[in-house]
């Protein structure tokens, strides 16, 4: 529940989250399921359509297995004589009728693979798109791992699409039943009427339960979410645990979230269970209904056999009916939690609308790749105010946020940003990216205001090198182009001072750097993460604490390099980046504590001072 | 322990005794209504007739009431079951070394050790439920056919032999495709984490929209795979159901041609449709099993994954106090590719410190990892406190080395998780003591961490934290101090001082500031040591890289 209640409490300038987290009433909740469930069936409506009506005949041959089982025990009991040539024919023509549905079952089944494989990839593709590229920033959206992001992904979409799928079962379970109440009225009308109030009950039963149901679902998806989350956790956190020796321990704390998840998810099914039961159930009833009332009319002779063996038959399918409807009833709230939870990956901005919004199938052509974007009106000056960030609730003790700061960037010009840990250093680039969301504060590039920006602050005009860069399970080439051409790529590798180390790769830009890059070391990362944002030629480049990792004399190629290859902010604190700047900006505790030449802060502020002559000492030895 | 057994023992005998409840109430309902209709046809009275039908209601209303017992018992005991399966699957991974964990991505593992055995889960529930009660259902009917009629009792289990071989085969066929579903499947998901994970760079790169082609990509690769499946699994379906019909048919055909009773008829036909049910469940679970097969053998694959580390045949603890280092003329490669360390040799006393100096991709790092034993040299042993790391016990290692790394993971949890790593080793006064060592006085050990609003500088204090509770005899510090900025790293000097005093230390370090307090400097090129010695004396030594390093840092400030 904690995931839950973090991703509300750092999303408060979005109204939508609050009535959201409020609860609003039930309709107002199912409405943006409606909109998906519509879009799902929309996005390629001939093939949901063929794929339902595929479907029917499977759901409506059974009503000709009756038909011809009732007239197959009239023959046997002698109420309706005939030869065993005849009785054979009837047994024929029931193995017909189940050949023909079983070969449409396979093709309706296979056919309908596609249009549940596109729904679902439709649904994610909206999401990691708008987690990619929409307006405002990625980071307040995403829950804190993103293994629980992936949970979202992958089982609240299956959730979503069987809701949609359950239609076309519910279509063939009403055209059957129709049909099937029809049969048996003309036989005999106050049975029928019997047989379908517990159908009644079962439907009203189960809209009863989904509320519970609901409840017990979404716990049973958070604590499930909890252990994939808590999985990737340990195998992403593996050589801390492994060199801390606390493999046990680790196993331990999987064990008490396995017991939640197993009590909660035990729970969970025993309500699908009880519903599912009470149908069966059912369908008992009913078939000892039907004799309890047929006793007299047998007696007489106005019900037969075959009419007994014909109702017991239709009751079982009959019983689809208020089981779909029931199944439908009992997905609904799931698939609400579940499109709850997928829109709270979309940006505030965005809603149930743009998850579910036809973005094309690609599972037999490739998608075109993204235009790569013209060069950008060149930066004659980048000017931010009042910038603020509000991170987290307060009185933590860890200061991260940032409070009214200002930059002014000319054209050419080498920014660095320093102060101590937790400062806001990365703060003020994620803010200035539109990565952390803005509480406050503007930013004008060429004196124009930036609207949004995590979408304006992006190659061609701006690249990003973070302190913490994430490469990916590809080759070097795909991880520096990332679907860019490849025209700068020589000059960016050779800026970022990784032209020796490419040279000394057996297999070059084809090399495999394995999963998050862990095939390089952590200052090839850096430089390579440097690279992958020169080859966008930005017109400024953002580098958070590149030479950290640095040695010296690699450090020095690399600032020489750098140094005049455009507009740069840097984020560092080391002596040989503040020398070279041309204006630096130190920050205490979120706020701005200083700004100008290095000399001139030096002289007159005392955080620089404190910072730079840390530093100086230890080195002089 | 005993406790646990004895509930599972209890769990196991109100199994059994539900889902003998589930077998037999429904294979007493036909009799009723077999009767029924002899009696009706015979002209029996309303009475009588009402009786049956009552019977009938109770007894298939009670199995209901079982099949719902049996559902809960089952899926307690499975998700205990697969619940140890995941501890144990998740204990050997970590068990293996990091040249695995090298090789597969953290989204990987969430498909192995959750995804599959969520798929063996579901199974284990309905084997429980559905398989046993099915067989048992199915093994009562045939005997109660064979005594009404022992012809069409033997076409029955002529007909259940035959469709068990056809779906044993089918079956065979069907679990090629299955694993390429859960491969394309775990594909699809791990590329999504990775590229989930790092979302902020694939955003400030502008890269989104290329992001998502790609995943495209690994969308269709399921897609085709579950196409392929999705034939073989419904034909499965078809092909049961049609042999059914063709089942109850001859059935009905033979009591037609015995010239049995209508009730001995109908009884026939709903006995025969009882066998359909627990057929078409097997089916069900086929499909399941399919999965689950595919997981079991994915599991498996897993669990045979050995460590390339061999455990040592006599595992010798390291001895107490602080531990001394000998590198034994060391070569190493990774993955046998090229050397990236060689014939490096190092020794340094209990106590004393040393710091590793050298280019970017030198073979600093490796060394670090030697002496954690995350790998075994080539050529060559490295000794800790006199013992090869490949006799000394791996327990025994990890409790006496200490590590900080260069990056640092944090946890999804509160600070106490992160300082403890989930140990309950030390009491809440300690950790404070810790924290507040290296400067997070302050913090709340309840506080959970959320790593996006959370400095790397703020992880790596941190990660001193946690070595500072650790009680090692050698510690490994791989550019500890490379994210703090000279203010922290003061206040962090000392706490690493303290860590240092009477242990041995290995500093990995690109900043010649963090050599301040170490006795002896090597200086690693190419994987080789190409200069070794006392600090003071390297320095004095004008002619050193040393003292090189330091005239061009001095000229850079």
């Amino acid at each position: 529940m904690t995931g839950e209640t973090r991703n509300d409490a750092s999303r408060h300038n979005a109204p939508r989250d609050h009535s959201a987290a409020a609860g609003l009433s039930r309709a107002g909740r199912a409405r943006p399921v409606w909109l998906v469930a519509v879009r799902l069936a929309r996005f390629d409506l001939p093939r949901f359509l063929i794929g339902a009506f595929l479907w029917l005949p499977v759901m409506v041959i059974p009503l000709a297995g009756g038909l011809l089982l009732q007239r197959l025990f009239d023959q046997l009991s002698g109420a309706r004589p005939a030869g065993l040539g005849q009785i054979l024919w009837i047994c024929a023509a029931f193995v017909g009728a189940e050949a023909v549905r079983g070969v449409i079952l396979v093709i309706a089944h296979t056919y309908g693979t596609y249009w549940w494989d596109a729904a679902a990839t439709l649904l994610r593709a909206n999401a990691l798109r708008s987690i990619l590229t929409a307006r405002g920033a990625a980071a307040a959206r995403l829950p804190h791992s993103s293994a629980e992001a992936v949970a979202r992904l992958r089982d609240d979409v299956a959730g979503v699409v069987s809701f949609v799928d359950e239609v076309v079962p519910l279509t063939g379970a009403v055209l059957f039943s129709g049909a099937a109440v029809a049969v048996m009225a003309s036989i005999d009308p106050v049975i029928t009427l019997v047989l379908v109030l517990p159908m009644v009950v079962i439907g009203v039963l189960s809209r009863l339960m989904s509320e519970l149901v609901r409840r017990l679902h979404l716990r049973a998806r958070v604590l499930g979410a909890q252990v994939t989350a808590y999985v990737g956790d340990i195998f992403t956190g593996v050589l801390a645990i492994k060199t801390a020796g606390a493999e046990a321990a680790a196993l331990r704390r999987l064990r008490a979230h396995n017991r939640a998840r197993r009590d909660a998810a035990v729970k969970d099914s025993l309500a699908t269970d009880l519903l599912d039961t009470a149908t069966d159930a059912t369908v008992e009833i009913s078939v000892g209904l039907v004799l309890l009332l047929a006793a007299a009319a047998m007696r007489r002779g106005e019900f037969t056999v075959g009419d007994l063996a014909l109702f017991t038959s239709y009751v079982g399918w009959l019983a689809q009916l208020p089981r779909t409807v029931g199944g439908i009833l009992f997905r609904l709230p799931q698939a609400a939690v579940s499109t709850d939870r997928l829109t709270r990956l979309m940006a505030p901005h965005e809603s149930a609308d743009e998850l579910s919004r036809d973005t094309g199938v690609w599972f037999y052509r490739d998608r075109p790749p993204a235009p790569t974007p013209g060069r950008a009106e060149p930066l004659e000056l980048l000017q931010a105010d009042g910038l603020t960030v509000r991170l987290g609730p307060a009185g933590h003790g860890v200061h991260r946020g940032i409070h009214d700061i200002g930059l002014r960037l000319p054209r050419g010009s080498f920014t660095v940003v320093t102060g101590a840990v937790g400062s806001g250093k990365t703060t003020l680039a994620r803010a200035l990216l539109g990565l952390a969301p803005l509480d406050a504060g503007t930013i004008r590039w060429n004196g124009e205001t930036v609207a949004d920006p995590g979408t304006f602050m992006v190659p061609g005009r701006v690249a990003y090198a973070s302190q913490i860069p994430r490469l990916f399970s590809a080759t070097l080439r795909e991880n520096l182009l990332l679907g860019r051409t490849g025209d700068d790529l020589a000059r960016a590798l050779r800026l970022a001072a990784f032209d020796d180390d490419l040279a000394r790769l057996p297999r070059g830009l084809d090399s495999l750097v394995g999963p998050r890059g862990m095939r390089l070391s952590g200052e090839q990362i850096q430089r390579v993460t440097a690279a992958r944002a020169l080859a966008r030629t930005p017109e400024l480049l953002v580098v958070d604490d590149l030479s950290s990792a640095l040695d010296v004399e690699t450090e020095r190629t690399l600032w020489d390099r750098l140094d005049g290859a455009g507009t740069l902010l840097v984020i560092s604190h080391r002596p040989a980046v503040l020398e070279r700047a041309d204006q630096v900006i130190v920050l205490d505790r979120g706020r701005l504590a200083g700004r100008g030449t290095l000399r001139e802060l030096l002289g007159d502020c005392p955080e620089m001072r404190r910072l730079y002559h840390g530093d100086v000492l230890t080195d002089l030895l | 322990m005993r406790a646990r057994f004895d509930i599972g023992l209890r769990a196991a005998a109100a199994l059994a005794v539900a889902v003998v409840m589930v077998t037999v109430l429904p294979l007493l309902a036909p009799q009723f209504t077999g009767r029924f209709v002899d009696d009706a046809i015979a002209g029996a009275g309303a009475g009588r007739l009402t009786m049956i039908a009552l019977g009938y209601l109770v007894v298939a209303v009670a199995g209901q009431a079982a099949r719902m017992l049996t559902a809960w018992l089952a899926r307690r005991a499975a998700w205990d079951a697969t619940n140890r399966l995941r501890e144990t699957l998740a204990g050997h991974a970590l068990g293996l070394d990091m040249a695995y964990h090298g090789r597969h991505t953290p989204g990987e593992m969430i498909e192995r050790v959750d995804g599959d055995v969520a798929a063996i889960a579901d199974f284990a529930v309905a084997f429980l439920l559905d398989v046993v009660a099915s067989v048992l259902l199915l093994g009562g009917v045939l005997v109660v056919v064979c005594v009404i009629d022992p012809r069409i009792g033997a076409v029955l289990l002529a007909y259940c032999l035959l469709i068990g071989y056809a779906m044993t085969r089918v079956q065979r066929r069907a679990v090629p495709s299955a694993t390429l579903v859960r491969a394309t499947d775990a594909e699809m998901i791990g590329t999504l984490e990775e590229r989930l994970a790092g979302a902020e760079d694939i955003r400030a790169n502008g890269a989104g929209e290329h992001t998502v082609n790609g995943f495209y990509g690994a969308a269709a690769a399921w897609f085709h795979a579950e196409y392929r499946a999705g034939w073989i699994g419904s034909g499965l379906v078809a092909g049961t159901s049609i042999t059914f019909a063709l089942g109850t048919a001859t059935v009905l055909g033979m009591a037609a041609w015995a010239q049995l009773s209508a009730g001995t008829a109908v009884l026939l036909f709903q006995y025969t449709m009882m066998v359909r049910t627990p057929f078409e469940r097997l089916i069900d679970q086929l499909r399941q099993y399919q999965a689950a097969l595919a997981g079991f053998a994915r599991v498996r694959a897993l669990l045979s994954e050995q460590r390339t580390l061999p455990a040592p045949a006599d595992p010798r603890p390291l001895p107490g106090g602080a531990l001394g280092l000998e590198i034994d003329h060391v070569g190493f490669a990774y993955d046998g590719a090229f050397e990236v360390l060689t014939d490096v040799a190092l020794t340094l006393a209990p106590g004393q410190t040393l710091g590793l100096v050298g280019r970017t991709g030198s073979g600093k790092t490796t060394i670090g990892r030697l002496i954690l034993r995350l790998y075994d040299p080539g050529r060559g042993a490295v000794r800790v406190g006199g013992i090869d790391l490949r006799e000394a016990d791996p327990a025994s290692l990890r409790r006496r080395v200490c590590a900080v790394t260069q990056d640092v993971q944090l946890f999804a949890g509160t600070v106490r998780d992160n300082l403890t790593l989930f140990r309950p080793l030390a009491d809440d006064d300690r950790l404070r003591a810790a924290l507040a060592e290296v400067g997070l006085d302050g913090w709340d050990l309840d506080m959970r961490l959320d790593g996006q609003a959370f400095s790397a500088g703020e992880a790596q204090l941190l990660a001193f934290a946690r070595a500072l509770l650790a009680d090692p005899g050698l510690v490994v510090l791989d550019e500890p101090s490379s994210r703090l900025d000279p203010a922290t790293e003061r206040s962090v000097e000392r706490s690493v001082e303290r860590l240092l005093a009477g242990r041995t230390g290995v500093l990995i370090a690109h900043r010649l500031s963090s050599l301040s307090r170490v006795d002896a400097v090597a200086v690693v090129e190419g994987g080789r040591i190409v200069e070794c010695g006392p600090r003071e004396a390297l320095l004095g030594d004008p002619a050193s890289r040393f003292s090189r390093m330091h005239g061009l840092a001095e000229a850079a400030r």
